[in-house]
């Protein structure tokens, strides 16, 4: 049984929470989630935690004193015109502020911030013991700056000291010392004010700011590098002005949306402030009204804010995500203040109250903090502390004018009149949070994008007069390769006229490098104004091989007697120009059906020179092969040279009578290169034959694996459909090739339908796979007992943990976009700092829930591994004996014979029916390992 | 002495410097083309001023490396003999090895070793990777 009731609630919350069957396995993920800190982080994290449980301490003393003493003073009508002076002197101080911690470190920011309101408090409790109104004023306007100042100075402190990663689990913990200092300073003050009197806990308040620069030190402690470093701009940055921050922020959209969000957030606060304190004075005077602000932000607003940061806080922003979390406090103050439209009071005034104010230091606290990290570093320094105190103060003035306003002697607002208009304020702000959540993803996305080089940036455009005085002389007086490029690019030019330049050209005895070019340029214009020279070049027949390739197929272009001349080449014992011929031939079919005749083919078939057969091959590409059986001959061709150009033929004609040889020819190393572009050339009507050779057990491993190389190139629903059908393949380099062919489908043509359910179930089984496979490697990953082939296995292990990673992020990149989640596989299998932090924040805010769940435990926190793995699958610790069980009856051959050599090292008597399975079912290689370790294991 | 299986065979060849940036698998591929020899004490492996077309790992016993009659040094279980050349096809071997009593060898072919890479494209972008780093190194020295 459950005697006190905070226990049974909380562990209800649990059930709530966390609806799985092991309670121990709750605990673990609850305590995981809330204190999941890990080595090297506890000193910065607890002094953290301190600091801001301190700071919270001394403003809920300074808060209810302030306001009850205010209010006790002056009527309510004074109070809007006090947010108004608040806001006016924030400003002032917000600009001073953000001058010294531009100019200094933020290490001197912190300290002669404390120092000076450790001063400023003893200063004032000396004047208000003199007994002057006018220092009720200054206290309230002196205490609204208080928390602000020192609460941000905190954020950014911690900004500083964790990277993105880390701030996801530790700031919910950072955020609960707030909820913890607030309660405290609220009980405290509410029990001593009686006894000590109201003006002497100002001396108190002093204290708990000594207390927290203490927890700064320390926090600091193995980092203060980075703070003393890190200032809110460079060194040529410092003197940055007002004008540039609001620069900062025109220029952002993430920055204004921020502002945006925090505007609505203030503006609402102050109304319900307002709201609050109207009902509270009509309801208690002088020390009653102290006892009742002691009670109500000590026990009911902080007890509130505790449950939500203790059991809320990390769920929610792990369930909803940033945008989700944002949203939450303007729905319910939404909804809360429809109560206090039907029942204005004290009641009602003080639920909204409560709800706002619990809700904005937690949820919405911790939310916004998100929201600034993918902001680069130094933008976030520098623009944050403005935010916080500028935007802060401008909106509570700003509300302070309108509450004055709507509650003046013209519209004469009640509370239910308030209540109206902050539900209207919610839906803007809700649309604000949607909003937020979109620019944070893709400030994200951004960041990641740009540890990639653009290629496409590094192209040369060519429009001004000088740029082309430039080629033009490099295309005569440059180097071979440079002088053709230039050419290249005058040929691009706009406007340009080149012929004069080629004529010149070919004038002169140019490198063949040049006249290449020349001649694909005047091809292209169909321009014979240097025909003569290539003429002149084809009829010496390339001495010295110093015929350029497009010499002839230009000639054949435009020569006037073209027929003749294609005719002569064709017959011309350099093969080089009957290439040539050949090649000019391609794009005029009834040209090459009259030149290329059945005896010309018969001649070249029979020809030795392997050369000529080739030719004959390419031919046939050119005239296609109707009347001649030529080609099956040439297919399998033992000289590489002819198989090739039969392969490349075969893929021009497309004749279906081809395709065995052609998928034959996907298993010899020389052949592939031509083979995989001349299946593709068949288009999607051989998808599914191919689909049954990548099925097919009985077809060689070594064309298998080829056939996903076809299907990328065959941009085709088909082809998606015949590689989705074979992902499940037990051959680990086919699986491979598969992925890799599907990704490129799926960068280059994103319309087709790569099944997203079926992806889905293939990461989770990947995700299970990686968690077994990290099972298997633990009792080998320290080494003891292990010699050589245990050490092979668990190399093995953690290649095969490397591989399966890349399958996963390769089935991620066929249902999220693929050039994001590949530059997110970078960075995570890197491993480096902010960049892998910025990666695990893409995936945090990109995938769905549910793979959101499996795949960020996998990748974020490799410590605790383990634990994920029983949680999410059921994966239980293995001993030495059984991983290699478990691996031996794996079905991954290398896998199975390391695993058998290790089992005999270890002498695991045991495993000897396994292995003798093993030595029935495998291949030979695996059975030569199986019966080695048989006969160690009986030695 | 039984005959090596494709495990022990890797372990043999995880010591191969050329050799030494691919994963287990892949060593498993290149330890299908690697043949065991034996050879007696006293015979030549590899002849100073000859072309060798193959790459020798010691897997027991020990072989003499010599140039011009002159003892240089030692080679045992897991060392390499003539570990470039697979990549020096006419160039002739700067060194002599000669076997100093009964020999296990693993040898790994030059033709065998080329048909591999052209058919495991990773294995030649890792032994690509390994030669430039050594190619690195001399120019940094």
């Amino acid at each position: 049984m459950l005697a006190e009731p905070g226990v049974a609630f909380r562990l209800l919350a649990f059930q709530l929470l966390f609806p799985e069957p092991d309670h121990m396995m709750r605990l673990g993920r609850l305590k995981r989630q809330m204190f999941d800190i890990r080595p090297g982080e506890h000193l910065r994290t607890w002094a953290m935690f301190a600091y801001l449980l301190f700071v919270l301490f001394a403003y809920y003393i300074l808060k209810p004193v302030s306001r009850a003493m205010f209010l006790n003073k002056f009527d309510i009508d004074k109070l809007p015109w006090l947010y108004v002076l608040i806001a006016v002197f924030g400003g002032v101080l917000a600009y001073f502020y953000s001058k010294l911690a531009a100019k200094t470190s933020l290490r001197s920011a912190v300290f002669w911030t404390m120092a000076i309101s450790v001063a400023s408090l003893l200063v004032m409790w000396w004047l208000i013991r003199m007994r002057l109104p006018w220092m009720i004023y200054v206290l309230n306007i002196w205490v609204g700056l208080f928390s602000i100042v020192l609460v941000s100075q905190g954020w950014l402190v911690a900004s500083n000291l964790f990277n993105a990663r880390e701030a996801k689990r530790l700031y919910a913990l950072l955020g609960m010392g707030m909820v913890l200092g607030a309660a405290f300073g609220g009980e405290f003050t509410s029990r001593t004010a009686v006894l000590v009197g109201t003006e002497n806990l100002l001396l108190a308040s002093a204290f708990m700011v000594v207390i927290a620069y203490g927890a700064f030190r320390l926090a600091i402690f193995h980092s203060a590098g980075a703070v003393a470093h890190a200032r809110a701009a460079e060194a040529g940055e410092t003197d940055f002005s007002f004008r540039d921050m609001t620069r900062d922020i025109w220029r952002t959209r993430h920055l204004q949306v921020i502002v945006g969000m925090m505007f609505v957030t203030y503006l609402v606060d102050v109304m319900i402030e307002y709201q609050f304190q109207v009902t509270a004075k009509s309801s208690f005077h002088g020390d009653q009204l102290t006892a009742f602000f002691g009670q109500f932000y000590g026990l009911y607003l902080n007890g509130t804010e505790f449950v939500f940061q203790l059991l809320l806080t990390s769920a929610v922003v792990n369930w909803f995500g940033v945008g989700g979390t944002l949203q939450i406090l303007p729905v319910a103050i939404g909804l809360t203040s429809v109560a206090t439209i039907a029942a204005p009071g004290v009641t009602s005034a003080g639920a909204v109250r409560l709800t706002e104010a619990s809700t904005r230091y937690t949820l919405n606290r911790t939310g916004m903090e998100l929201l600034y990290m993918p902001l680069p570093k130094e933008l976030r320094n520098r623009i944050k502390a403005f935010i916080d105190i500028c935007v802060d103060r401008a909106s509570r003035g700003i509300g302070g004018v309108l509450l004055a306003v709507l509650t003046g002697s013209w519209l004469k607002l009640d509370i239910k009149g308030i209540a109206m208009i902050v539900a209207a304020l919610c839906v803007p702000w809700i649309l604000l949070a949607n909003r937020a959540r979109k620019e944070y993803v893709a400030t994200v996305r951004k960041r990641l994008e740009a540890r990639r080089l653009d290629f496409e940036s590094a192209r040369v455009t060519v429009h001004d007069a000088a740029t082309v005085r430039l080629l033009e002389t490099a295309a005569v007086e440059a180097k071979p390769r440079q002088a053709a490029y230039a050419l290249g690019l005058l040929a691009d030019a706009p406007h340009y006229e080149i012929r004069p330049l080629l004529q010149k050209l070919a004038l002169a005895p140019e490198p063949r490098e040049v006249r290449e070019k020349m001649y694909e340029i005047a091809a292209d214009l169909r321009w014979d104004g240097v025909l003569e020279r290539a003429i002149r070049e084809i009829r010496a027949g390339g001495e010295a091989g110093d015929l350029p390739r497009a010499a002839v197929p230009y000639a054949l272009s435009v020569a006037p007697d073209r027929a003749r001349l294609a005719a002569e080449l064709l017959d011309d014992a350099n093969p080089q120009l009957v290439e040539g011929a050949l090649e000019a031939l391609r794009g005029d079919a009834e040209l090459a059906e009259e030149l290329i005749t059945r005896d010309w083919l018969n001649r070249m078939v029979r020809a030795e020179d392997p050369r000529r057969r080739a030719l004959a091959a390419a031919a046939i590409g050119v005239r296609g092969d109707r009347g001649t059986e030529a080609l099956h001959g040439l297919l399998v061709d033992p000289d590489p040279l002819v198989a090739g150009a039969a392969c490349r033929a075969a893929g021009a004609v497309k004749n279906r009578a081809y395709l065995f040889a052609l998928v034959s020819a996907l298993g010899n190393p020389r052949l592939r290169g031509d083979a995989v572009p001349a299946l593709a050339a068949y288009g999607d009507g051989i998808c599914g034959a191919l689909a049954d050779v990548l099925l097919a057990e009985s077809v060689p491993r070594g064309v298998r694996r080829q056939i996903p190389r076809v299907l990328k190139n065959i941009p085709h629903q088909r082809s998606v459909n015949a590689l989705l059908a074979a992902m499940g393949n037990q051959d680990l380099l086919i699986r491979a090739a598969v992925l890799k062919a599907l990704n490129r489908l799926r960068e280059a043509n994103p319309q087709l339908d790569f099944e997203n359910q079926f992806i889905t179930g293939q990461i989770l089984a990947e995700a299970r796979h990686y968690f077994e496979l990290h099972a298997a490697l633990a009792p080998f990953r320290n080494g003891d007992g292990c010699v050589r082939a245990c050490r092979l296995l668990a190399r093995t292990i953690e290649e095969r943990l490397r591989h399966t990673l890349e399958r996963l992020f390769r089935l991620l990149g066929l249902r999220y976009p693929p050039r994001e989640i590949y530059s997110a596989y970078l960075a995570v299998s890197r491993g480096r700092g902010e960049e892998a932090s910025a990666a695990m924040e893409f995936l945090d805010n990109t995938l769905d829930r549910g793979l959101k769940r499996i795949l960020i435990p996998l990748l974020d926190a490799p410590e605790h591994l383990g634990e994920h793995g029983r949680e999410l699958f059921g994966v239980e610790d293995r001993t030495a004996e059984e991983a290699i069980r478990e691996l031996i009856r794996s079905r991954d051959p290398w896998l199975v014979a390391c695993a058998m050599a290790a089992a005999a090292e270890l002498k695991l008597r045991s495993l000897a029916p396994e292995i003798a399975q093993a030595a029935h079912e495998s291949e030979e290689e695996v059975s030569e390992v199986a019966r080695a370790a048989e006969a160690k294991l009986a030695a | 002495m039984a005959e090596l299986n494709i495990v022990e065979k890797v372990i043999a060849l995880e010591g191969v410097e050329l050799l030494g940036n691919l994963t287990p698998e892949q060593l498993a591929r290149i330890a299908t083309i690697a043949h065991e020899i034996r050879f007696p004490p006293g015979k030549i492996v590899l002849e100073a001023g000859k072309p060798a077309d193959a790459l020798y790992v010691v897997v027991d016993g020990a072989a003499e490396l010599s140039r011009e009659g002159e003892s240089l040094a030692t080679a045992g279980q897991n060392d390499v003999l003539g570990a470039w050349a697979l990549f020096e096809e006419d160039d002739p071997m700067p060194l002599t090895a000669k076997t100093l009593e009964d020999c296990r060898l693993l040898r790994i072919g030059r033709d065998d070793f080329y048909d591999l890479l052209a058919d495991n494209t990773e294995i030649t972008a890792s032994v690509f990777s390994t030669l430039v780093k050594r190619f690195r190194k001399l120019v940094e020295q």
